[in-house]
C-alpha cells in the first residue's frame, strides 16, 4: 500500500485519499511514543525471566540466562497454589461482576430513556452525581456497613460493589436516546408484545455496541481495583491477584524471593486482559464514541 | 408511582406501569445500599468523635461533635499540604497525559500513520497493568542503584534524581501518565474515527493544512470526549494512593500524608475513624466540586444538570 | 528464612485498619482492675485459631497438636506482614472474625488494649506464675499491674552489624562509643568517598525509638488515669542531634529506604558499611548481600558514655489472645508452651529465625554456635548479653501508630533536608499528644 503525494491539487469529490501529514514525521512521533509506552513492558518480559541475583544485577533490558518456565512453575507453586486461585478469582470478580453490572445498568438506563415517572430526572442527576465520586473516598464506609451485616471477608463483599456501575447506567441511557427510536417500541407494543420482550428482542440488539463497552470498563475497573478488596478479604484465598501481588510486594523484605515472584505474576496478570480486550476489539470502538459524541 | 409512557399510546396496559420500576429497581436498590448508603454512614461518622470514662485505656463511647472533626482537617496543615499538592500534580499531569493521548490519537487518525495496529495497542496495554504493579516496574526503572535508564544516562553525564524529594511527584505523575495516557486514547481515537468523513473531505477539499485540519476541525468536534476524559482524570487525581504507596518502599521521601486518600488512610489505621471518614467526605466533596465546576466550565451535561 | 519483625506501622497507614474504638465489637475486658482475669478450662475437645505471619511456625504447630489431642490449634499463615495482619485483626475484632491467637508486637499491645481487642489472660493457666521464665523487660512490655496481655515470643535487643574486613583495611576497631562511630564514619569518608557508614531508614521509625530507648529515652508515662508524653527529652534529643550531624556532613546515606533492593545492593558493593540492628537482622544481610559473606562481625551497639552497657530493643513480639475468643484458657496455655517449652522454643528459633524471649531459649544450641556468614563468630553471644542489658523501663503510647507516622514523616523530611531531626521530636511530640486526646483519652501535657 503506497501513498505518495502529488502536487496537483485534486478536484475530484471521488478521490478517496485524504490529505496526508508530513509520513515520515507522523511516523517517527508515533514509534517515539509506542517505545515509552511499551518500554517498562518490555523490561518487566525481560525481568520475568531472570534468576532473582540476576534480577538486581544484570542490565534490565536484555535477556540473560532465561529460565522463564521455571519461574512460572515457581509462580504456580508458591504458597498452595495460592497465584492460580488468585488468577481465577480475579477473573470470578471481573467477569461475574461486569456481566451483572452491564445487565443491571443496561436495564436502568432503557428504563431512563423511554419511560416518564415522577422522580425519574432526580434519579437520573444522584447517578449522575455519583460518577463524579471517588471510589476510595467510599471503601471505608463500605467497609463498615458490610461489617455490621457480617459480609466481610467473602465473595460477595467484593462482588456486590463491583455490580453498581453509575456510568454504565449513563451510557446505556444515551445510547438508548441515541439508537433506539421510539416508533420501533410503539409497533411492538402493537404487535401485542410486553416490554420484557420488547426489551430483549429490540433494544438489546440495537444497544449491544454500548454495552460491550460498559462491560470492557468494568471488567477492567474491576480487574485493576485492589482498593476494595484489600479492605474487605482478609483470607489470601479469596484475593483477586492484583492484591496478592500487592501482598508479596508488601513482604518482600522479609522473604527476598517474592521479588522475582512478583515480576513474573505481574506478567502473568496482564495476559488475560489483553485477551479479553484483543477478542471484544471489533466491538467496543462503535461503544466507545457514544458517551462522549453526543453532546 | 404513577408511570406513562412516551407518546403514552390510548390504550394503557398495566405492565407499563410495572414495566420501569421492573428495570429500574434491580439497579436502584442496591445503589442506594452500597453506594449512596456509606455516603450518608461516613457523613454521620464525621461529624462524631470517641469520648473515654475512667482508666488509662477507659470505656469509650461516641458523642456528637458537630464540625469538630472537619475544623480539625482544615487547620491539619499536613492534610492541606496533600491537598495542594495533588491539585498540583492535576494541573501539570492532566494536561500532559490528555495531550499525549490527542496528539497519539489525531497522528493514527492520518492517513499517513502506518502499523496503526500495533501503536494503538501498544499504547493501550499500560491500561491492563494493574497500579501496584506499574508503579514497582517503574521503581526499579527509577531506582539509580538498579536502573538501566539511570545507568544509561549517567554514561552520557546526567544524574537523574527521580527518586528524590523534588522529582518524586513527577515520577508519579509519569507513571499515572503511562498508566492512562492509552485509555484516554482509545476513548479520543474512537471519536475521531466517528466523525463524519464528509466534513473531513470537504474541509481537505478546501486546502486544509493537515495541522488545521487536526486543531481546527477535528478538535472542536471531539470536545465531548475530551471533556469525559479530563473528568475522570481529575476525579482519579483526587484518590491518588497506589502508585506513591508503593514506591514509598523504595524512596526516603513519601510521608503518610504525601496525598489526601493516604492522609485519610492513616488516620483509620490509627483507630482515628470519625477523622478519617471527615476527610473521606471531603476529599469526595473537593473532587466532586472539581469535577464538576469543570463540566459546568465545559460543557453542558446532556441536558440534565 | 529469618521472620523480620519490623512494625511497618506506616504500612498499615495503606491497609486503612479500621479499629473503630467507639464501635468495637471486641468484649469489654476488665481494663486497668487490679485483679486477676477469671479463666476455666472448657473441658471437651477445643478448636483453636492462630494467625501468624513469615515461615515455620507449623513445625511448632505440628507438635503441639500431637501432644495435644483435645486442643487443637488450627495455623493460618496470613499474608500480609505484620501491618496488614494488625488491619486484619482490627476488622476481625470489628466483624467478629478475629483469631483465638495472634502475634502482637510489644510496641502495638497498648494499641489493642485502646480497642479492648486483648484479654486479660493473667488467671488463664499458669500465666500469674510465668513471668520469671522471660527476658525481665519483656513482661513489662505486656501486662499492666497483675494483668497480662500477652506472652512476649522474641526480642531485638541491638547490635553492630559492621564489614570487619574494610575496618580493619584502614587499621579500625569496631567502636565502642558514638564518638568513636562518627570518627570512623569520617575516615571511611576520607578513605573513600563512596563509603557510608550507614543508611539511615525512613519506614522503620520504630529502629530510631530503639536508638531512643538506649539513650534511657522515656516516650511515654503515666499519671494514674492520664497519658504523659515525653518524646521531645533532652535525651532524644541528644541522639537526634547525633544523627543530624551525620545526616548535615553525607556521613549516613539518606536516599536508601530500609529493606530495599537498593539498600542489599549498597551492601552487597561494600558501599554501606554497618548496620545497628537486631539478632533478626543476620539473616537480612546474609540473603541481601551474598557476595559479602565471611566479611560482616557483629559488636556490641556503640555507648553514648564509654564504659556503659545501655541498651535498646528493635521489634519482636509477643502473642496474645483476642478478646473475642471463647477459649482463653486453652490460648494461654498453648502460648505458655510455645513461647517457654524448650522443644517449642528451639524449633522456633529452626524454623522462624526468632530470637527467643525465652531465658532458657538463649542457650539453645543454634545461638551458641557460630555463623559462617560472620566468619564463625558466634554473633548471639553478643545478643544474649545485649539481651539483658535493654532499658526495662520503657512505655509505649496508645496511638503508636499515628507516633510512628509522624515520626517517620518528620525524618522524611529531615533527610530531605527540609527539616531537622530535632524538628520531627518536636512535632511527633506535639501531634501525638493531638492524636491521644482525639482518642478520648487523656492527656497531662
Amino acid at each position: 500500500m503506497t501513498s505518495h503525494t502529488t502536487n496537483t491539487p485534486s478536484t475530484s469529490v471521488r478521490i478517496k485519499r485524504k490529505f496526508g501529514a508530513a509520513p515520515v514525521a507522523v511516523n517517527i512521533v508515533l514509534l517515539v511514543a509506542t517505545g515509552y509506552f511499551l518500554l517498562p513492558v518490555f523490561w518487566l518480559v525481560v525481568a520475568a525471566t531472570k534468576s532473582r541475583p540476576d534480577l538486581v544485577s544484570s542490565f534490565g533490558f536484555w535477556f540473560l540466562r532465561p529460565q522463564l518456565f521455571q519461574n512460572l512453575q515457581e509462580l504456580f507453586s508458591e504458597q498452595d497454589h495460592v497465584f492460580g486461585q488468585w488468577m481465577l478469582n480475579s477473573l470470578l470478580y471481573s467477569g461475574v461482576g461486569a456481566l451483572v453490572g452491564t445487565v443491571l445498568a443496561a436495564c436502568a438506563g432503557y428504563c431512563l430513556a423511554v419511560y416518564r415517572f415522577r422522580g425519574k430526572e432526580a434519579i437520573f442527576s444522584l447517578i449522575l452525581g455519583s460518577v463524579l465520586v471517588p471510589a476510595t473516598a467510599l471503601a471505608l464506609p463500605t467497609f463498615l456497613a458490610f461489617a455490621k451485616v457480617g459480609l466481610t471477608d467473602s465473595y460477595l463483599a467484593v462482588l456486590l460493589p463491583s455490580i453498581i456501575s453509575p456510568f454504565g447506567v449513563y451510557l446505556s441511557r444515551i445510547y438508548t436516546q441515541a439508537a433506539v427510536p421510539l416508533e420501533l417500541l410503539e409497533a411492538g407494543r402493537i404487535d401485542g408484545a410486553n416490554e420484557w420482550q420488547i426489551f430483549r428482542a429490540v433494544v438489546l440488539r440495537l444497544i449491544s455496541p454500548a454495552l460491550v463497552t460498559v462491560f470492557l470498563f468494568q471488567f477492567v475497573g474491576i480487574w485493576n481495583n485492589f482498593f476494595l478488596p484489600l479492605i474487605m478479604l482478609q483470607n489470601d484465598r479469596l484475593f483477586p491477584v492484583t492484591l496478592g501481588l500487592y501482598s508479596w510486594q508488601s513482604q518482600i523484605s522479609r522473604n527476598p524471593q517474592l521479588l522475582l515472584l512478583t515480576v513474573v505474576g505481574s506478567l502473568v496478570a496482564v495476559v488475560p486482559l489483553v485477551i479479553t480486550f484483543l477478542s471484544l476489539q471489533r466491538y467496543w470502538k462503535a461503544g466507545l464514541t457514544t458517551g462522549s459524541v453526543k453532546g | 408511582m404513577s408511570a406513562s409512557v412516551v407518546d403514552a399510546p390510548k390504550r394503557r396496559r398495566l405492565g407499563s406501569r410495572i414495566a420501569p420500576a421492573a428495570f429500574l429497581l434491580p439497579f436502584l436498590i442496591p445503589f442506594l445500599l452500597i453506594f449512596i448508603g456509606p455516603i450518608g454512614y461516613a457523613v454521620v461518622q464525621s461529624l462524631q468523635k470517641v469520648e473515654r470514662v475512667a482508666g488509662l485505656f477507659g470505656t469509650p463511647t461516641t458523642v456528637w461533635a458537630g464540625f469538630a472533626q472537619y475544623q480539625r482537617a482544615l487547620s491539619d496543615s499536613d492534610f492541606v499540604a496533600s491537598i495542594m499538592r495533588v491539585l498540583l500534580f492535576g494541573v501539570i499531569q492532566v494536561p500532559v497525559m490528555m495531550g499525549i493521548a490527542l496528539l497519539v490519537a489525531l497522528l493514527l487518525d492520518t492517513q499517513s500513520a502506518r502499523l496503526k495496529r500495533f501503536h494503538r495497542l501498544a499504547v493501550f496495554a499500560p491500561y491492563g497493568i494493574p497500579g501496584v504493579v506499574a508503579a514497582l516496574m517503574w521503581g526499579f526503572l527509577y531506582d539509580p542503584r538498579l536502573s538501566p535508564i539511570v545507568s544509561g544516562l549517567e554514561a552520557v553525564g546526567l544524574h537523574p534524581d527521580f527518586l528524590g524529594t523534588d522529582h518524586i511527584l513527577w515520577s508519579i505523575a509519569n507513571v499515572v501518565t503511562w498508566t492512562y495516557a492509552g485509555y484516554n486514547m482509545i476513548i479520543i481515537y474512537a471519536a475521531l474515527q466517528a466523525l463524519p468523513s464528509d466534513i473531513l473531505e470537504a474541509a481537505s477539499i478546501d486546502g486544509a493544512r493537515p495541522l488545521r485540519l487536526a486543531f481546527h476541525i477535528k478538535v472542536p468536534l471531539i470536545a465531548p470526549a475530551l471533556v469525559l476524559t479530563a473528568v475522570f482524570s481529575i476525579i482519579g487525581t483526587l484518590q491518588l494512593f497506589t502508585e506513591p504507596e508503593v514506591l514509598k518502599t523504595i524512596t526516603t521521601t513519601i510521608t503518610s500524608t504525601y496525598t489526601p486518600t493516604m492522609a485519610s488512610y492513616s488516620a483509620a489505621s490509627a483507630n482515628d475513624y470519625s477523622y478519617a471518614a471527615a476527610l473521606s467526605v471531603l476529599i469526595a466533596g473537593v473532587s466532586f466540586v472539581l469535577s464538576f465546576g469543570f463540566l459546568r466550565f465545559t460543557t453542558r451535561w446532556n441536558g440534565t444538570s | 528464612m529469618a521472620k523480620i519483625r519490623r512494625s511497618v506501622a506506616l504500612a498499615a497507614v495503606l491497609t486503612g485498619a479500621i479499629a473503630l474504638a467507639s464501635c468495637s465489637s471486641g468484649t469489654s475486658t476488665t481494663t486497668s482492675s487490679d485483679s486477676a482475669s477469671s479463666c476455666a478450662p472448657a473441658g471437651g475437645k477445643v478448636d483453636l485459631t492462630f494467625w501468624n505471619w513469615g515461615t515455620g511456625m507449623d513445625k511448632a504447630v505440628d507438635l503441639w497438636n500431637e501432644k495435644n489431642p483435645d486442643i487443637h490449634v488450627d495455623l493460618k499463615t496470613v499474608p500480609n506482614g505484620n501491618a496488614g495482619t494488625y488491619q486484619n485483626l482490627f476488622n476481625g475484632l470489628k466483624a467478629g472474625t478475629a483469631p483465638d491467637i495472634a502475634p502482637i508486637e510489644y510496641d502495638t499491645v497498648a494499641s489493642f488494649r485502646l480497642v479492648n481487642g486483648l484479654k486479660d489472660i493473667s488467671g488463664c493457666a499458669d500465666v500469674g506464675t510465668s513471668a520469671s521464665k522471660f527476658v525481665d523487660w519483656t513482661w513489662s512490655q505486656v501486662s499492666e499491674g497483675k494483668n497480662v496481655f500477652a506472652v512476649p515470643q522474641d526480642i531485638g535487643p541491638l547490635g553492630l552489624y559492621y564489614r570487619k574486613d574494610i575496618f580493619d583495611k584502614y587499621g579500625l576497631a569496631a567502636p565502642t562509643t558514638w564518638q568513636e562511630y562518627y570518627d570512623d564514619a569520617v575516615k571511611l569518608k576520607a578513605a573513600d568517598p563512596s563509603y557510608e557508614i550507614t543508611h539511615f531508614s525512613q519506614t522503620d521509625p520504630n529502629w530510631f525509638t530503639g536508638l531512643l530507648w538506649q539513650n534511657s529515652a522515656k516516650l511515654f508515662g503515666t499519671q494514674g488515669d492520664k497519658w504523659q508524653v515525653s518524646i521531645d527529652s533532652p535525651q532524644a534529643q541528644e541522639v537526634a542531634a547525633y544523627w543530624q550531624k551525620m545526616i548535615d556532613q553525607k556521613l549516613v546515606s539518606t536516599d536508601l529506604q530500609g529493606f530495599s533492593e537498593a539498600l542489599s545492593k549498597a551492601w552487597d558493593t561494600d558501599k554501606v558499611l554497618t548496620w545497628v540492628s537486631a539478632p533478626w537482622g543476620w539473616s537480612t544481610i546474609r540473603d541481601g548481600a551474598p557476595d559479602t559473606s565471611g566479611k560482616w562481625a557483629v559488636a556490641p551497639i556503640p555507648q553514648w558514655k564509654a564504659g556503659d552497657t545501655a541498651n535498646g530493643n528493635w521489634g519482636g513480639s509477643s502473642t496474645a489472645v483476642m478478646a473475642t475468643s471463647k477459649h482463653p484458657y486453652e490460648a494461654a496455655k498453648f502460648l505458655l508452651w510455645l513461647n517457654s517449652d524448650p522443644e517449642a522454643v528451639a524449633i522456633l528459633i529452626k524454623e522462624t529465625g526468632i530470637y527467643p524471649a525465652s531465658k532458657a531459649g538463649a542457650d539453645d544450641s543454634a545461638l551458641t554456635s557460630g555463623v559462617e556468614f560472620y566468619g564463625g563468630q558466634k554473633i548471639f553471644d553478643t545478643f544474649k548479653t545485649a539481651a539483658a542489658q535493654v532499658n526495662n523501663d520503657f512505655t509505649w503510647g496508645p496511638t503508636m501508630t499515628d507516633t510512628y507516622r509522624f515520626m517517620a514523616d518528620g525524618i522524611a523530611n529531615a533527610l530531605a533536608g527540609k527539616g531537622t531531626l530535632q524538628d520531627t521530636l518536636k512535632d511527633a511530640q506535639a501531634k501525638t499528644i493531638d492524636s491521644i486526646k482525639a482518642q478520648g483519652l487523656q492527656v497531662v501535657n
